[in-house]
């Protein structure tokens, strides 16, 4: 039995997935014709108008680099975190075990919990936000570069040492490389997190960006705008992914385990 | 029944890249244990492939039974290297009366026919196990029991003991001895390694280093059984099919070496 | 030999965290800042009232249909996409591209469309769901090894028995995985939905003690949440290593 999935040319050619991508959006247009009221779903057409529209008001692109500003920052700063605390807690058994539990605990309980907690601190700004996308980084990359400093293959460790290296050589030159795979995969889902939290806090205290965006399409009844939010969104996930797909695949293929 | 095996002027390559056999040719006869020896890469599991019925021949024949082989069968049971043939959420009993499953026996039959072919392997005592519970060892015979329960008259075993340590290789080596004085089934056994030809077979086939690969020579082992590995006849044996071998391990290393520089 | 002073680590640790909490909230003194007795008050005065209970089954309700449901169609479909070219191929774009759009990105026009009901809610959780398990069944079919298929085959089996009996247990493990995740997820996606549309559960309880600024309700849902999850976590894997260990893959079943 051939499964489809792991045929002799491998992936489905490109021309397949066009045609199966122009199949659906067919199907799509022809399901939105057919709604009782056409404002409620739009058409891949109306959709691509309002975005164009959007665009050409200059709010599309305000609105992106809002969102994406936010993420950023908070990203970055999670990522420095969590690095940090990630490789103490994974090389310092002391730190594991005083950390451990709250990272746990804080990584399993979603940001979004706290968002209320977070307008009423830090008020409804952009502060509250990049704090909530910290949140949500910090945890899941410290516990996967934990889990990657302790990972390393013991018997690496045994040549080097009987090449006389030091402790800190140990680290930055064994340790640490063994590391980055496992901070990538830590990065990827910190990401997938970012993009969910930080719409959450836009629909919530909507100011600028593509949570607000959808937003919006609730005031004034165009669920266009909603729409052309999820496309967005849908794009800046299948970028980010590919970007992520080529650090592991190129340029950091040689620090992965084969 | 006659349970031969021919393989009639065949040919095989994998789409329009170089052929892995060409003009091969040769016969099993009924009850036959054959070994198939030959360096890594000489086709030798695409000839097993082509017998159980996984590949098709691009030119020629291969017949089982003096029938054309149309796809894998009850009538050849295969014994893969890796014990990924197993299914990992089966117990070992349960894995072992799959075929019997499928064939529709009723349950008790089964599960007598099971614990005879656990008896026959040595594996009495571990039935109720799992395979992600067992040994190297106990993985193939459980493979073993498995092959054996439908009573298939053809087996074709694909360096079934490779990858286990070699004393556990030798006690299984042995006791496969054992099994088939009894069975006497049809078999086709591949190995790299020229001590196991010895001890297990009627007759070898050397192949020669791929591509294109065919067999080189045949050599009769006309030893009685049980062999043992220290005799004298034992040792010319070796040194005579070393000889023959070791032109083509090289061939084959010289091959690897062009190929990854 | 080494758990005893780790256990004794883990609870110095954590009563440290409660004792700075402690402080901290009598050093700020600030209504908005509730100490671990006011929280603990308020966690005890919502049970009383039932609230607390009632917001509780709300969430885990909609979390379970829209779990089981998004299960129900995620499995099969993502079967349906390993096996068969055709239906991979026409469903793979949009899977590709929406498993990356977040659901709460969806729950705008799902309230638009089905109101601001439990519907909006399920459905977000049925749409994770379905992606999650979906993806990761279509992984566990091209996982499947050659061998496995092919030692089926030397049965003689026909393409009903091939998928019953070998592809679908095979795959199962997968599936697992993926609903271990999703089930994870739906706690977020659930609050999510309920702080910004819902009159009740335990989103609604948080983002409502915000309104009216009472800090102790909304740290005893957050806790209440967070344990809840920590909950279901350690459930399903119970679960899962009971009944379903010999269907995880291999390396997971020495494990616990």
């Amino acid at each position: 039995m051939r499964t489809a999935a792991r045929d002799h040319h491998g992936r489905i050619s490109w021309f397949g997935y066009a045609a199966s991508l122009a199949a659906v959006l067919t199907l799509w247009q022809y399901g939105s014709s057919q709604a009782l009221i056409p404002l409620l779903f739009p058409s891949p057409i109306s959709t691509w108008r309002t975005a164009v529209h959007l665009a050409q008001e200059g709010r599309l692109v305000t609105d992106i680099a809002a969102s994406l500003q936010r993420i950023a920052i908070g990203f970055a700063i999670g990522c420095f975190l969590g690095v940090a605390l990630g490789i103490l807690m994974g090389s310092f058994r002391t730190v594991r075990l005083l950390f451990e539990p709250y990272v746990q605990f804080f990584r399993s309980l979603p940001a979004l919990a706290w968002i209320p907690a977070a307008m009423v601190w830090l008020g409804t700004g952009e502060e509250s936000k990049v704090a909530l996308l910290v949140y949500t980084t910090v945890f899941v990359i410290a516990l996967n570069t934990m889990i990657g400093v302790s990972s390393v293959p013991l018997n690496q460790l045994r040549a080097a040492r009987t090449f006389g290296a030091t402790r800190w050589q140990l680290f930055y030159m064994i340790k640490a490389p063994a590391t980055v795979s496992y901070m990538l995969t830590g990065m990827r889902l910190a990401m997938g997190n970012c993009f969910a939290t930080i719409i959450a806090a836009e629909l919530l205290a909507p100011k600028a960006g593509i949570g607000y965006l959808i937003f919006s399409s609730r005031s004034w009844m165009q669920t266009e705008f909603a729409f052309v939010g999820i496309v967005i969104l849908g794009v800046l996930g299948l970028l980010v992914d590919r970007i992520f797909h080529l650090a592991t695949t190129r340029a950091f293929a040689r620090y992965l385990p084969r | 029944m006659s349970a031969d095996v021919t393989f009639r002027g065949v040919d095989f390559a994998f789409g329009t890249a170089q052929p892995v056999l060409k003009d091969l040719d040769f016969q099993v006869g009924n009850g036959e244990f054959f070994v198939l020896l030959g360096p890594s890469g000489c086709g030798k599991s695409t000839a097993l492939n082509l017998i159980a019925g996984f590949e098709f021949p691009t030119s020629g024949e291969v017949l089982a039974g003096g029938k054309r082989i149309e796809g894998a069968g009850r009538d050849r049971a295969v014994i893969f290297q890796d014990s990924d043939s197993l299914y990992g959420w089966l117990t070992v009993l349960d894995n072992i009366a799959f075929p019997l499953r499928v064939t529709g026996a009723p349950r008790p039959e089964r599960r007598e026919r099971a614990l005879a072919s656990v008896k026959l392997v040595g594996l009495h005592g571990h039935e109720g196990k799992y395979p992600a519970e067992l040994s190297g060892g106990m993985k193939q015979r459980a493979q073993l029991a498995r092959a054996l329960v439908l009573d298939s008259p053809i087996l074709l075993m694909d360096e079934p003991f490779a990858a286990l340590d070699a004393q556990t290789r030798s006690i299984l080596q042995d006791e496969l001895v054992q099994l088939n004085i009894h069975m006497k089934k049809t078999v086709l056994f591949i190995t790299h390694d020229i001590g196991e030809a010895i001890l297990l077979g009627d007759r070898v086939g050397i192949m020669r280093a791929g591509p294109a690969s065919a067999i080189k020579e045949f050599i009769d082992v006309r030893l009685p059984r049980p062999r043992r590995r220290g005799s004298a006849e034992f040792g010319e044996l070796y040194e005579r099919i070393g000889q023959s071998i070791s032109d083509e391990v090289r061939r084959a290393l010289q091959r690897e070496d062009s190929l990854l520089s | 030999m080494i758990a005893r002073p780790a256990l004794l680590l883990t609870g110095v640790s954590l009563a440290t965290g409660i004792a700075a909490w402690w402080v901290a909230s009598h050093a700020l003194g600030s209504p908005l800042f509730p100490s671990p007795a006011e929280i603990v008050a308020s966690a005890k005065e919502l049970v009383r009232t039932g609230v607390l209970l009632s917001d509780i089954a709300v969430s885990v309700k909609r979390i379970a249909i829209g779990f089981v449901l998004g299960c129900a169609v995620g499995i099969p479909l993502g079967l349906a996409m390993g096996l068969f070219r055709p239906v991979r191929a026409f469903c793979e774009p949009i899977v590709q591209f929406l498993r990356f759009v977040p659901p709460i990105a969806w729950l705008i026009p799902a309230i638009m469309w089905f109101g601001i009901g439990e519907t909006s809610k399920i459905l977000l959780i049925f749409y994770m769901t379905v992606f999650l398990v979906l993806i990761n069944t279509m992984a566990g079919v091209s996982s499947i090894r050659r061998n496995t298929l092919r030692s089926a085959e030397t049965c003689g089996v026909d393409r009903w028995q091939l998928f019953w009996w070998v592809v679908f247990p095979a795959t199962m493990s997968y599936s697992v995985a993926g609903a271990r995740i999703a089930l994870g997820n739906s706690f977020a996606a659930v609050v999510g939905a309920e702080l910004i549309a819902a009159d009740s559960g335990i989103g609604f309880r948080i983002v409502e003690s915000g309104k009216w600024l009472a800090m102790g309700d909304m740290f005893a849902a957050i806790l209440i949440l967070g344990l809840l999850g920590i909950a279901a976590d350690r459930l399903v894997n119970e679960l899962a290593s009971r009944w379903l260990r010999h269907y995880l893959p291999p390396a997971e079943q020495h494990v616990g």
